[in-house]
């Protein structure tokens, strides 16, 4: 085979920029409205309402046990047959990837939300709290702080997930990659760098999982 | 929304559809033999005392978890023919890059059960006077392998769903003949709906049996 050749890396530097800022941007959307989703969601698996709680079951139960491709697929040939209109491959990407975030947060939110001890409630019962206080002041903050390192865990999953969106045709980092690589017949190179692009991102925030996990939350005792 | 539903163009075509998840199925049972016993040595070299034998292992590990399994399918595909001049089959190299994904996400689950086991348990081994194979042979492994039953189940059918991705490098398995067929008879919305459908069927039964299992680990633990 030929020797490997990674200067020719430098030639597509900006190309391979404009890809990661498309996948980053794409990425935080997506968090910001996977989490709300899934904090909402949660919520309502744990309500008392029947119809709530099978709904959000039935979303969350078929969006985590079927392959995100198939879900981006759906989204970017199906939907816009069934609304009639035209959807740009980054709504399409957005909207996956969006329901998506929202169906592995709501689980998260919903097992800190289980965490917290019986007596808690208990206890906020005797305290005669009422009611609002009860969640603002006591669940809340608990079941927040709890989440924070599966949360980044899932922003992680959602991060090497959005990998996905170069399938329908979106110009990401892998998109671009792939394309370098077959124009320029190197795809050790390219590959390669690309996927060292994505480990740089993702490596950092795994430790910064462990870390929040061992330091900050044991200091907090929660 | 006038769109006339006709699920007959795809039920006349099963036969693709059920080759496609057969292909999907065998990628999956592979892969897990992989994952099951290679990832069980991982965890073993990642907690070793020796440097030489754990910073590989740890950056194995590391890498895959932290960067998209597209992008390690695709460097599959294309780099390893070229760097090492093996040619396999299409299908054994999805095997190869699904299982050595599924290894390093099931040795960390294999690495945080080790770790549970009880200091006692091996002092007791010590003092019984079994070497350390026997040690890990009948202490360790027994109970690592029971704890991360449900984490081990999680990630099979965590690679169940991401097997599709090997459908973008054109092996022909259950998301590549619905895509094939969605093209061919113009009806994405009936194909990839039953598509979607076929995935959760297989990936929901066993999702319920992880929640049935941790229900029974923590009954049993109290």
């Amino acid at each position: 085979m030929a020797p490997l050749d990674f200067s020719v890396l430098l030639r597509f530097q900006d190309a391979l920029l404009t890809g990661l800022l498309t996948t980053l941007e794409l990425t935080l959307i997506c968090i910001v409205l996977g989490c709300a989703i899934g904090f909402f969601v949660g919520l309502a698996r744990t309500s008392d309402n029947r119809i709530l709680r099978g709904v959000s079951g039935f979303y969350v139960e078929f969006f985590r046990g079927t392959p995100v491709l198939i879900q981006l697929f759906w989204i970017f040939f199906c939907l816009p047959l069934l609304l009639g209109t035209e959807l740009s491959n980054f709504t399409s990407a957005v909207i996956a990837l969006t329901l998506y975030m929202g169906a592995i947060t709501s689980e998260t939110f919903r097992a800190s939300l289980r965490s917290i001890g019986r007596e808690q409630y208990d206890a906020c019962v005797a305290l005669g709290l009422p009611r609002w206080t009860q969640t603002t002041s006591v669940v809340l903050p608990q079941a927040v702080l709890r989440a924070i390192p599966t949360l980044l865990s899932n922003c992680i999953s959602l991060f090497k997930e959005s990998a996905l969106v170069s399938a329908v045709g979106m110009t990401d980092l892998m998109f671009i990659g792939s394309n370098i690589s077959n124009n320029t017949a190197r795809p050790v190179e390219v590959l390669t760098a690309v996927a060292l692009i994505y480990f740089v991102i993702a490596f950092p925030l795994t430790r910064a999982v462990t870390f929040i996990e061992q330091r900050i939350l044991t200091k907090l005792a929660v | 929304m006038n769109y006339s539903f006709d699920f007959q163009s795809v039920t006349r075509n099963f036969g693709p559809l059920l080759d496609g998840l057969v292909v999907t199925l065998q990628l999956t049972a592979a892969a897990n033999l992989i994952g099951l016993t290679l990832g069980f040595v991982v965890a073993l070299m990642v907690m070793s005392r020796w440097g030489v034998v754990r910073w590989p292992a740890t950056m194995f590990v590391e890498f895959f978890r932290c960067t998209p399994a597209l992008v390690q399918i695709v460097w599959f595909f294309y780099c390893v023919p070229m760097l090492f001049n093996v040619f396999l089959g299409s299908v054994t190299m999805g095997i190869v890059a699904l299982g050595l994904n599924l290894t390093a996400f099931n040795a960390e689950a294999y690495r945080a059960s080790i770790q549970a086991v009880p200091r006692e348990q091996l002092d007791a081994g010590i003092a019984l006077g079994l070497n350390p194979l026997q040690r890990i042979l009948y202490i360790v492994l027994p109970n690592a392998f029971r704890a991360s039953v449900p984490v081990l189940l999680t990630n099979g059918i965590g690679i169940f769903q991401q097997s599709a991705l090997v459908a973008i490098v054109a092996v022909q398995d259950l998301m590549y003949q619905g895509k094939t067929l969605a093209t061919q008879t113009y009806r994405p919305i009936e194909t990839f709906t039953i598509v979607a459908l076929i995935y959760f069927a297989v990936s929901f039964p066993v999702g319920q049996l992880v929640g049935y299992l941790e229900r029974r680990r923590a009954t049993l633990a109290e």
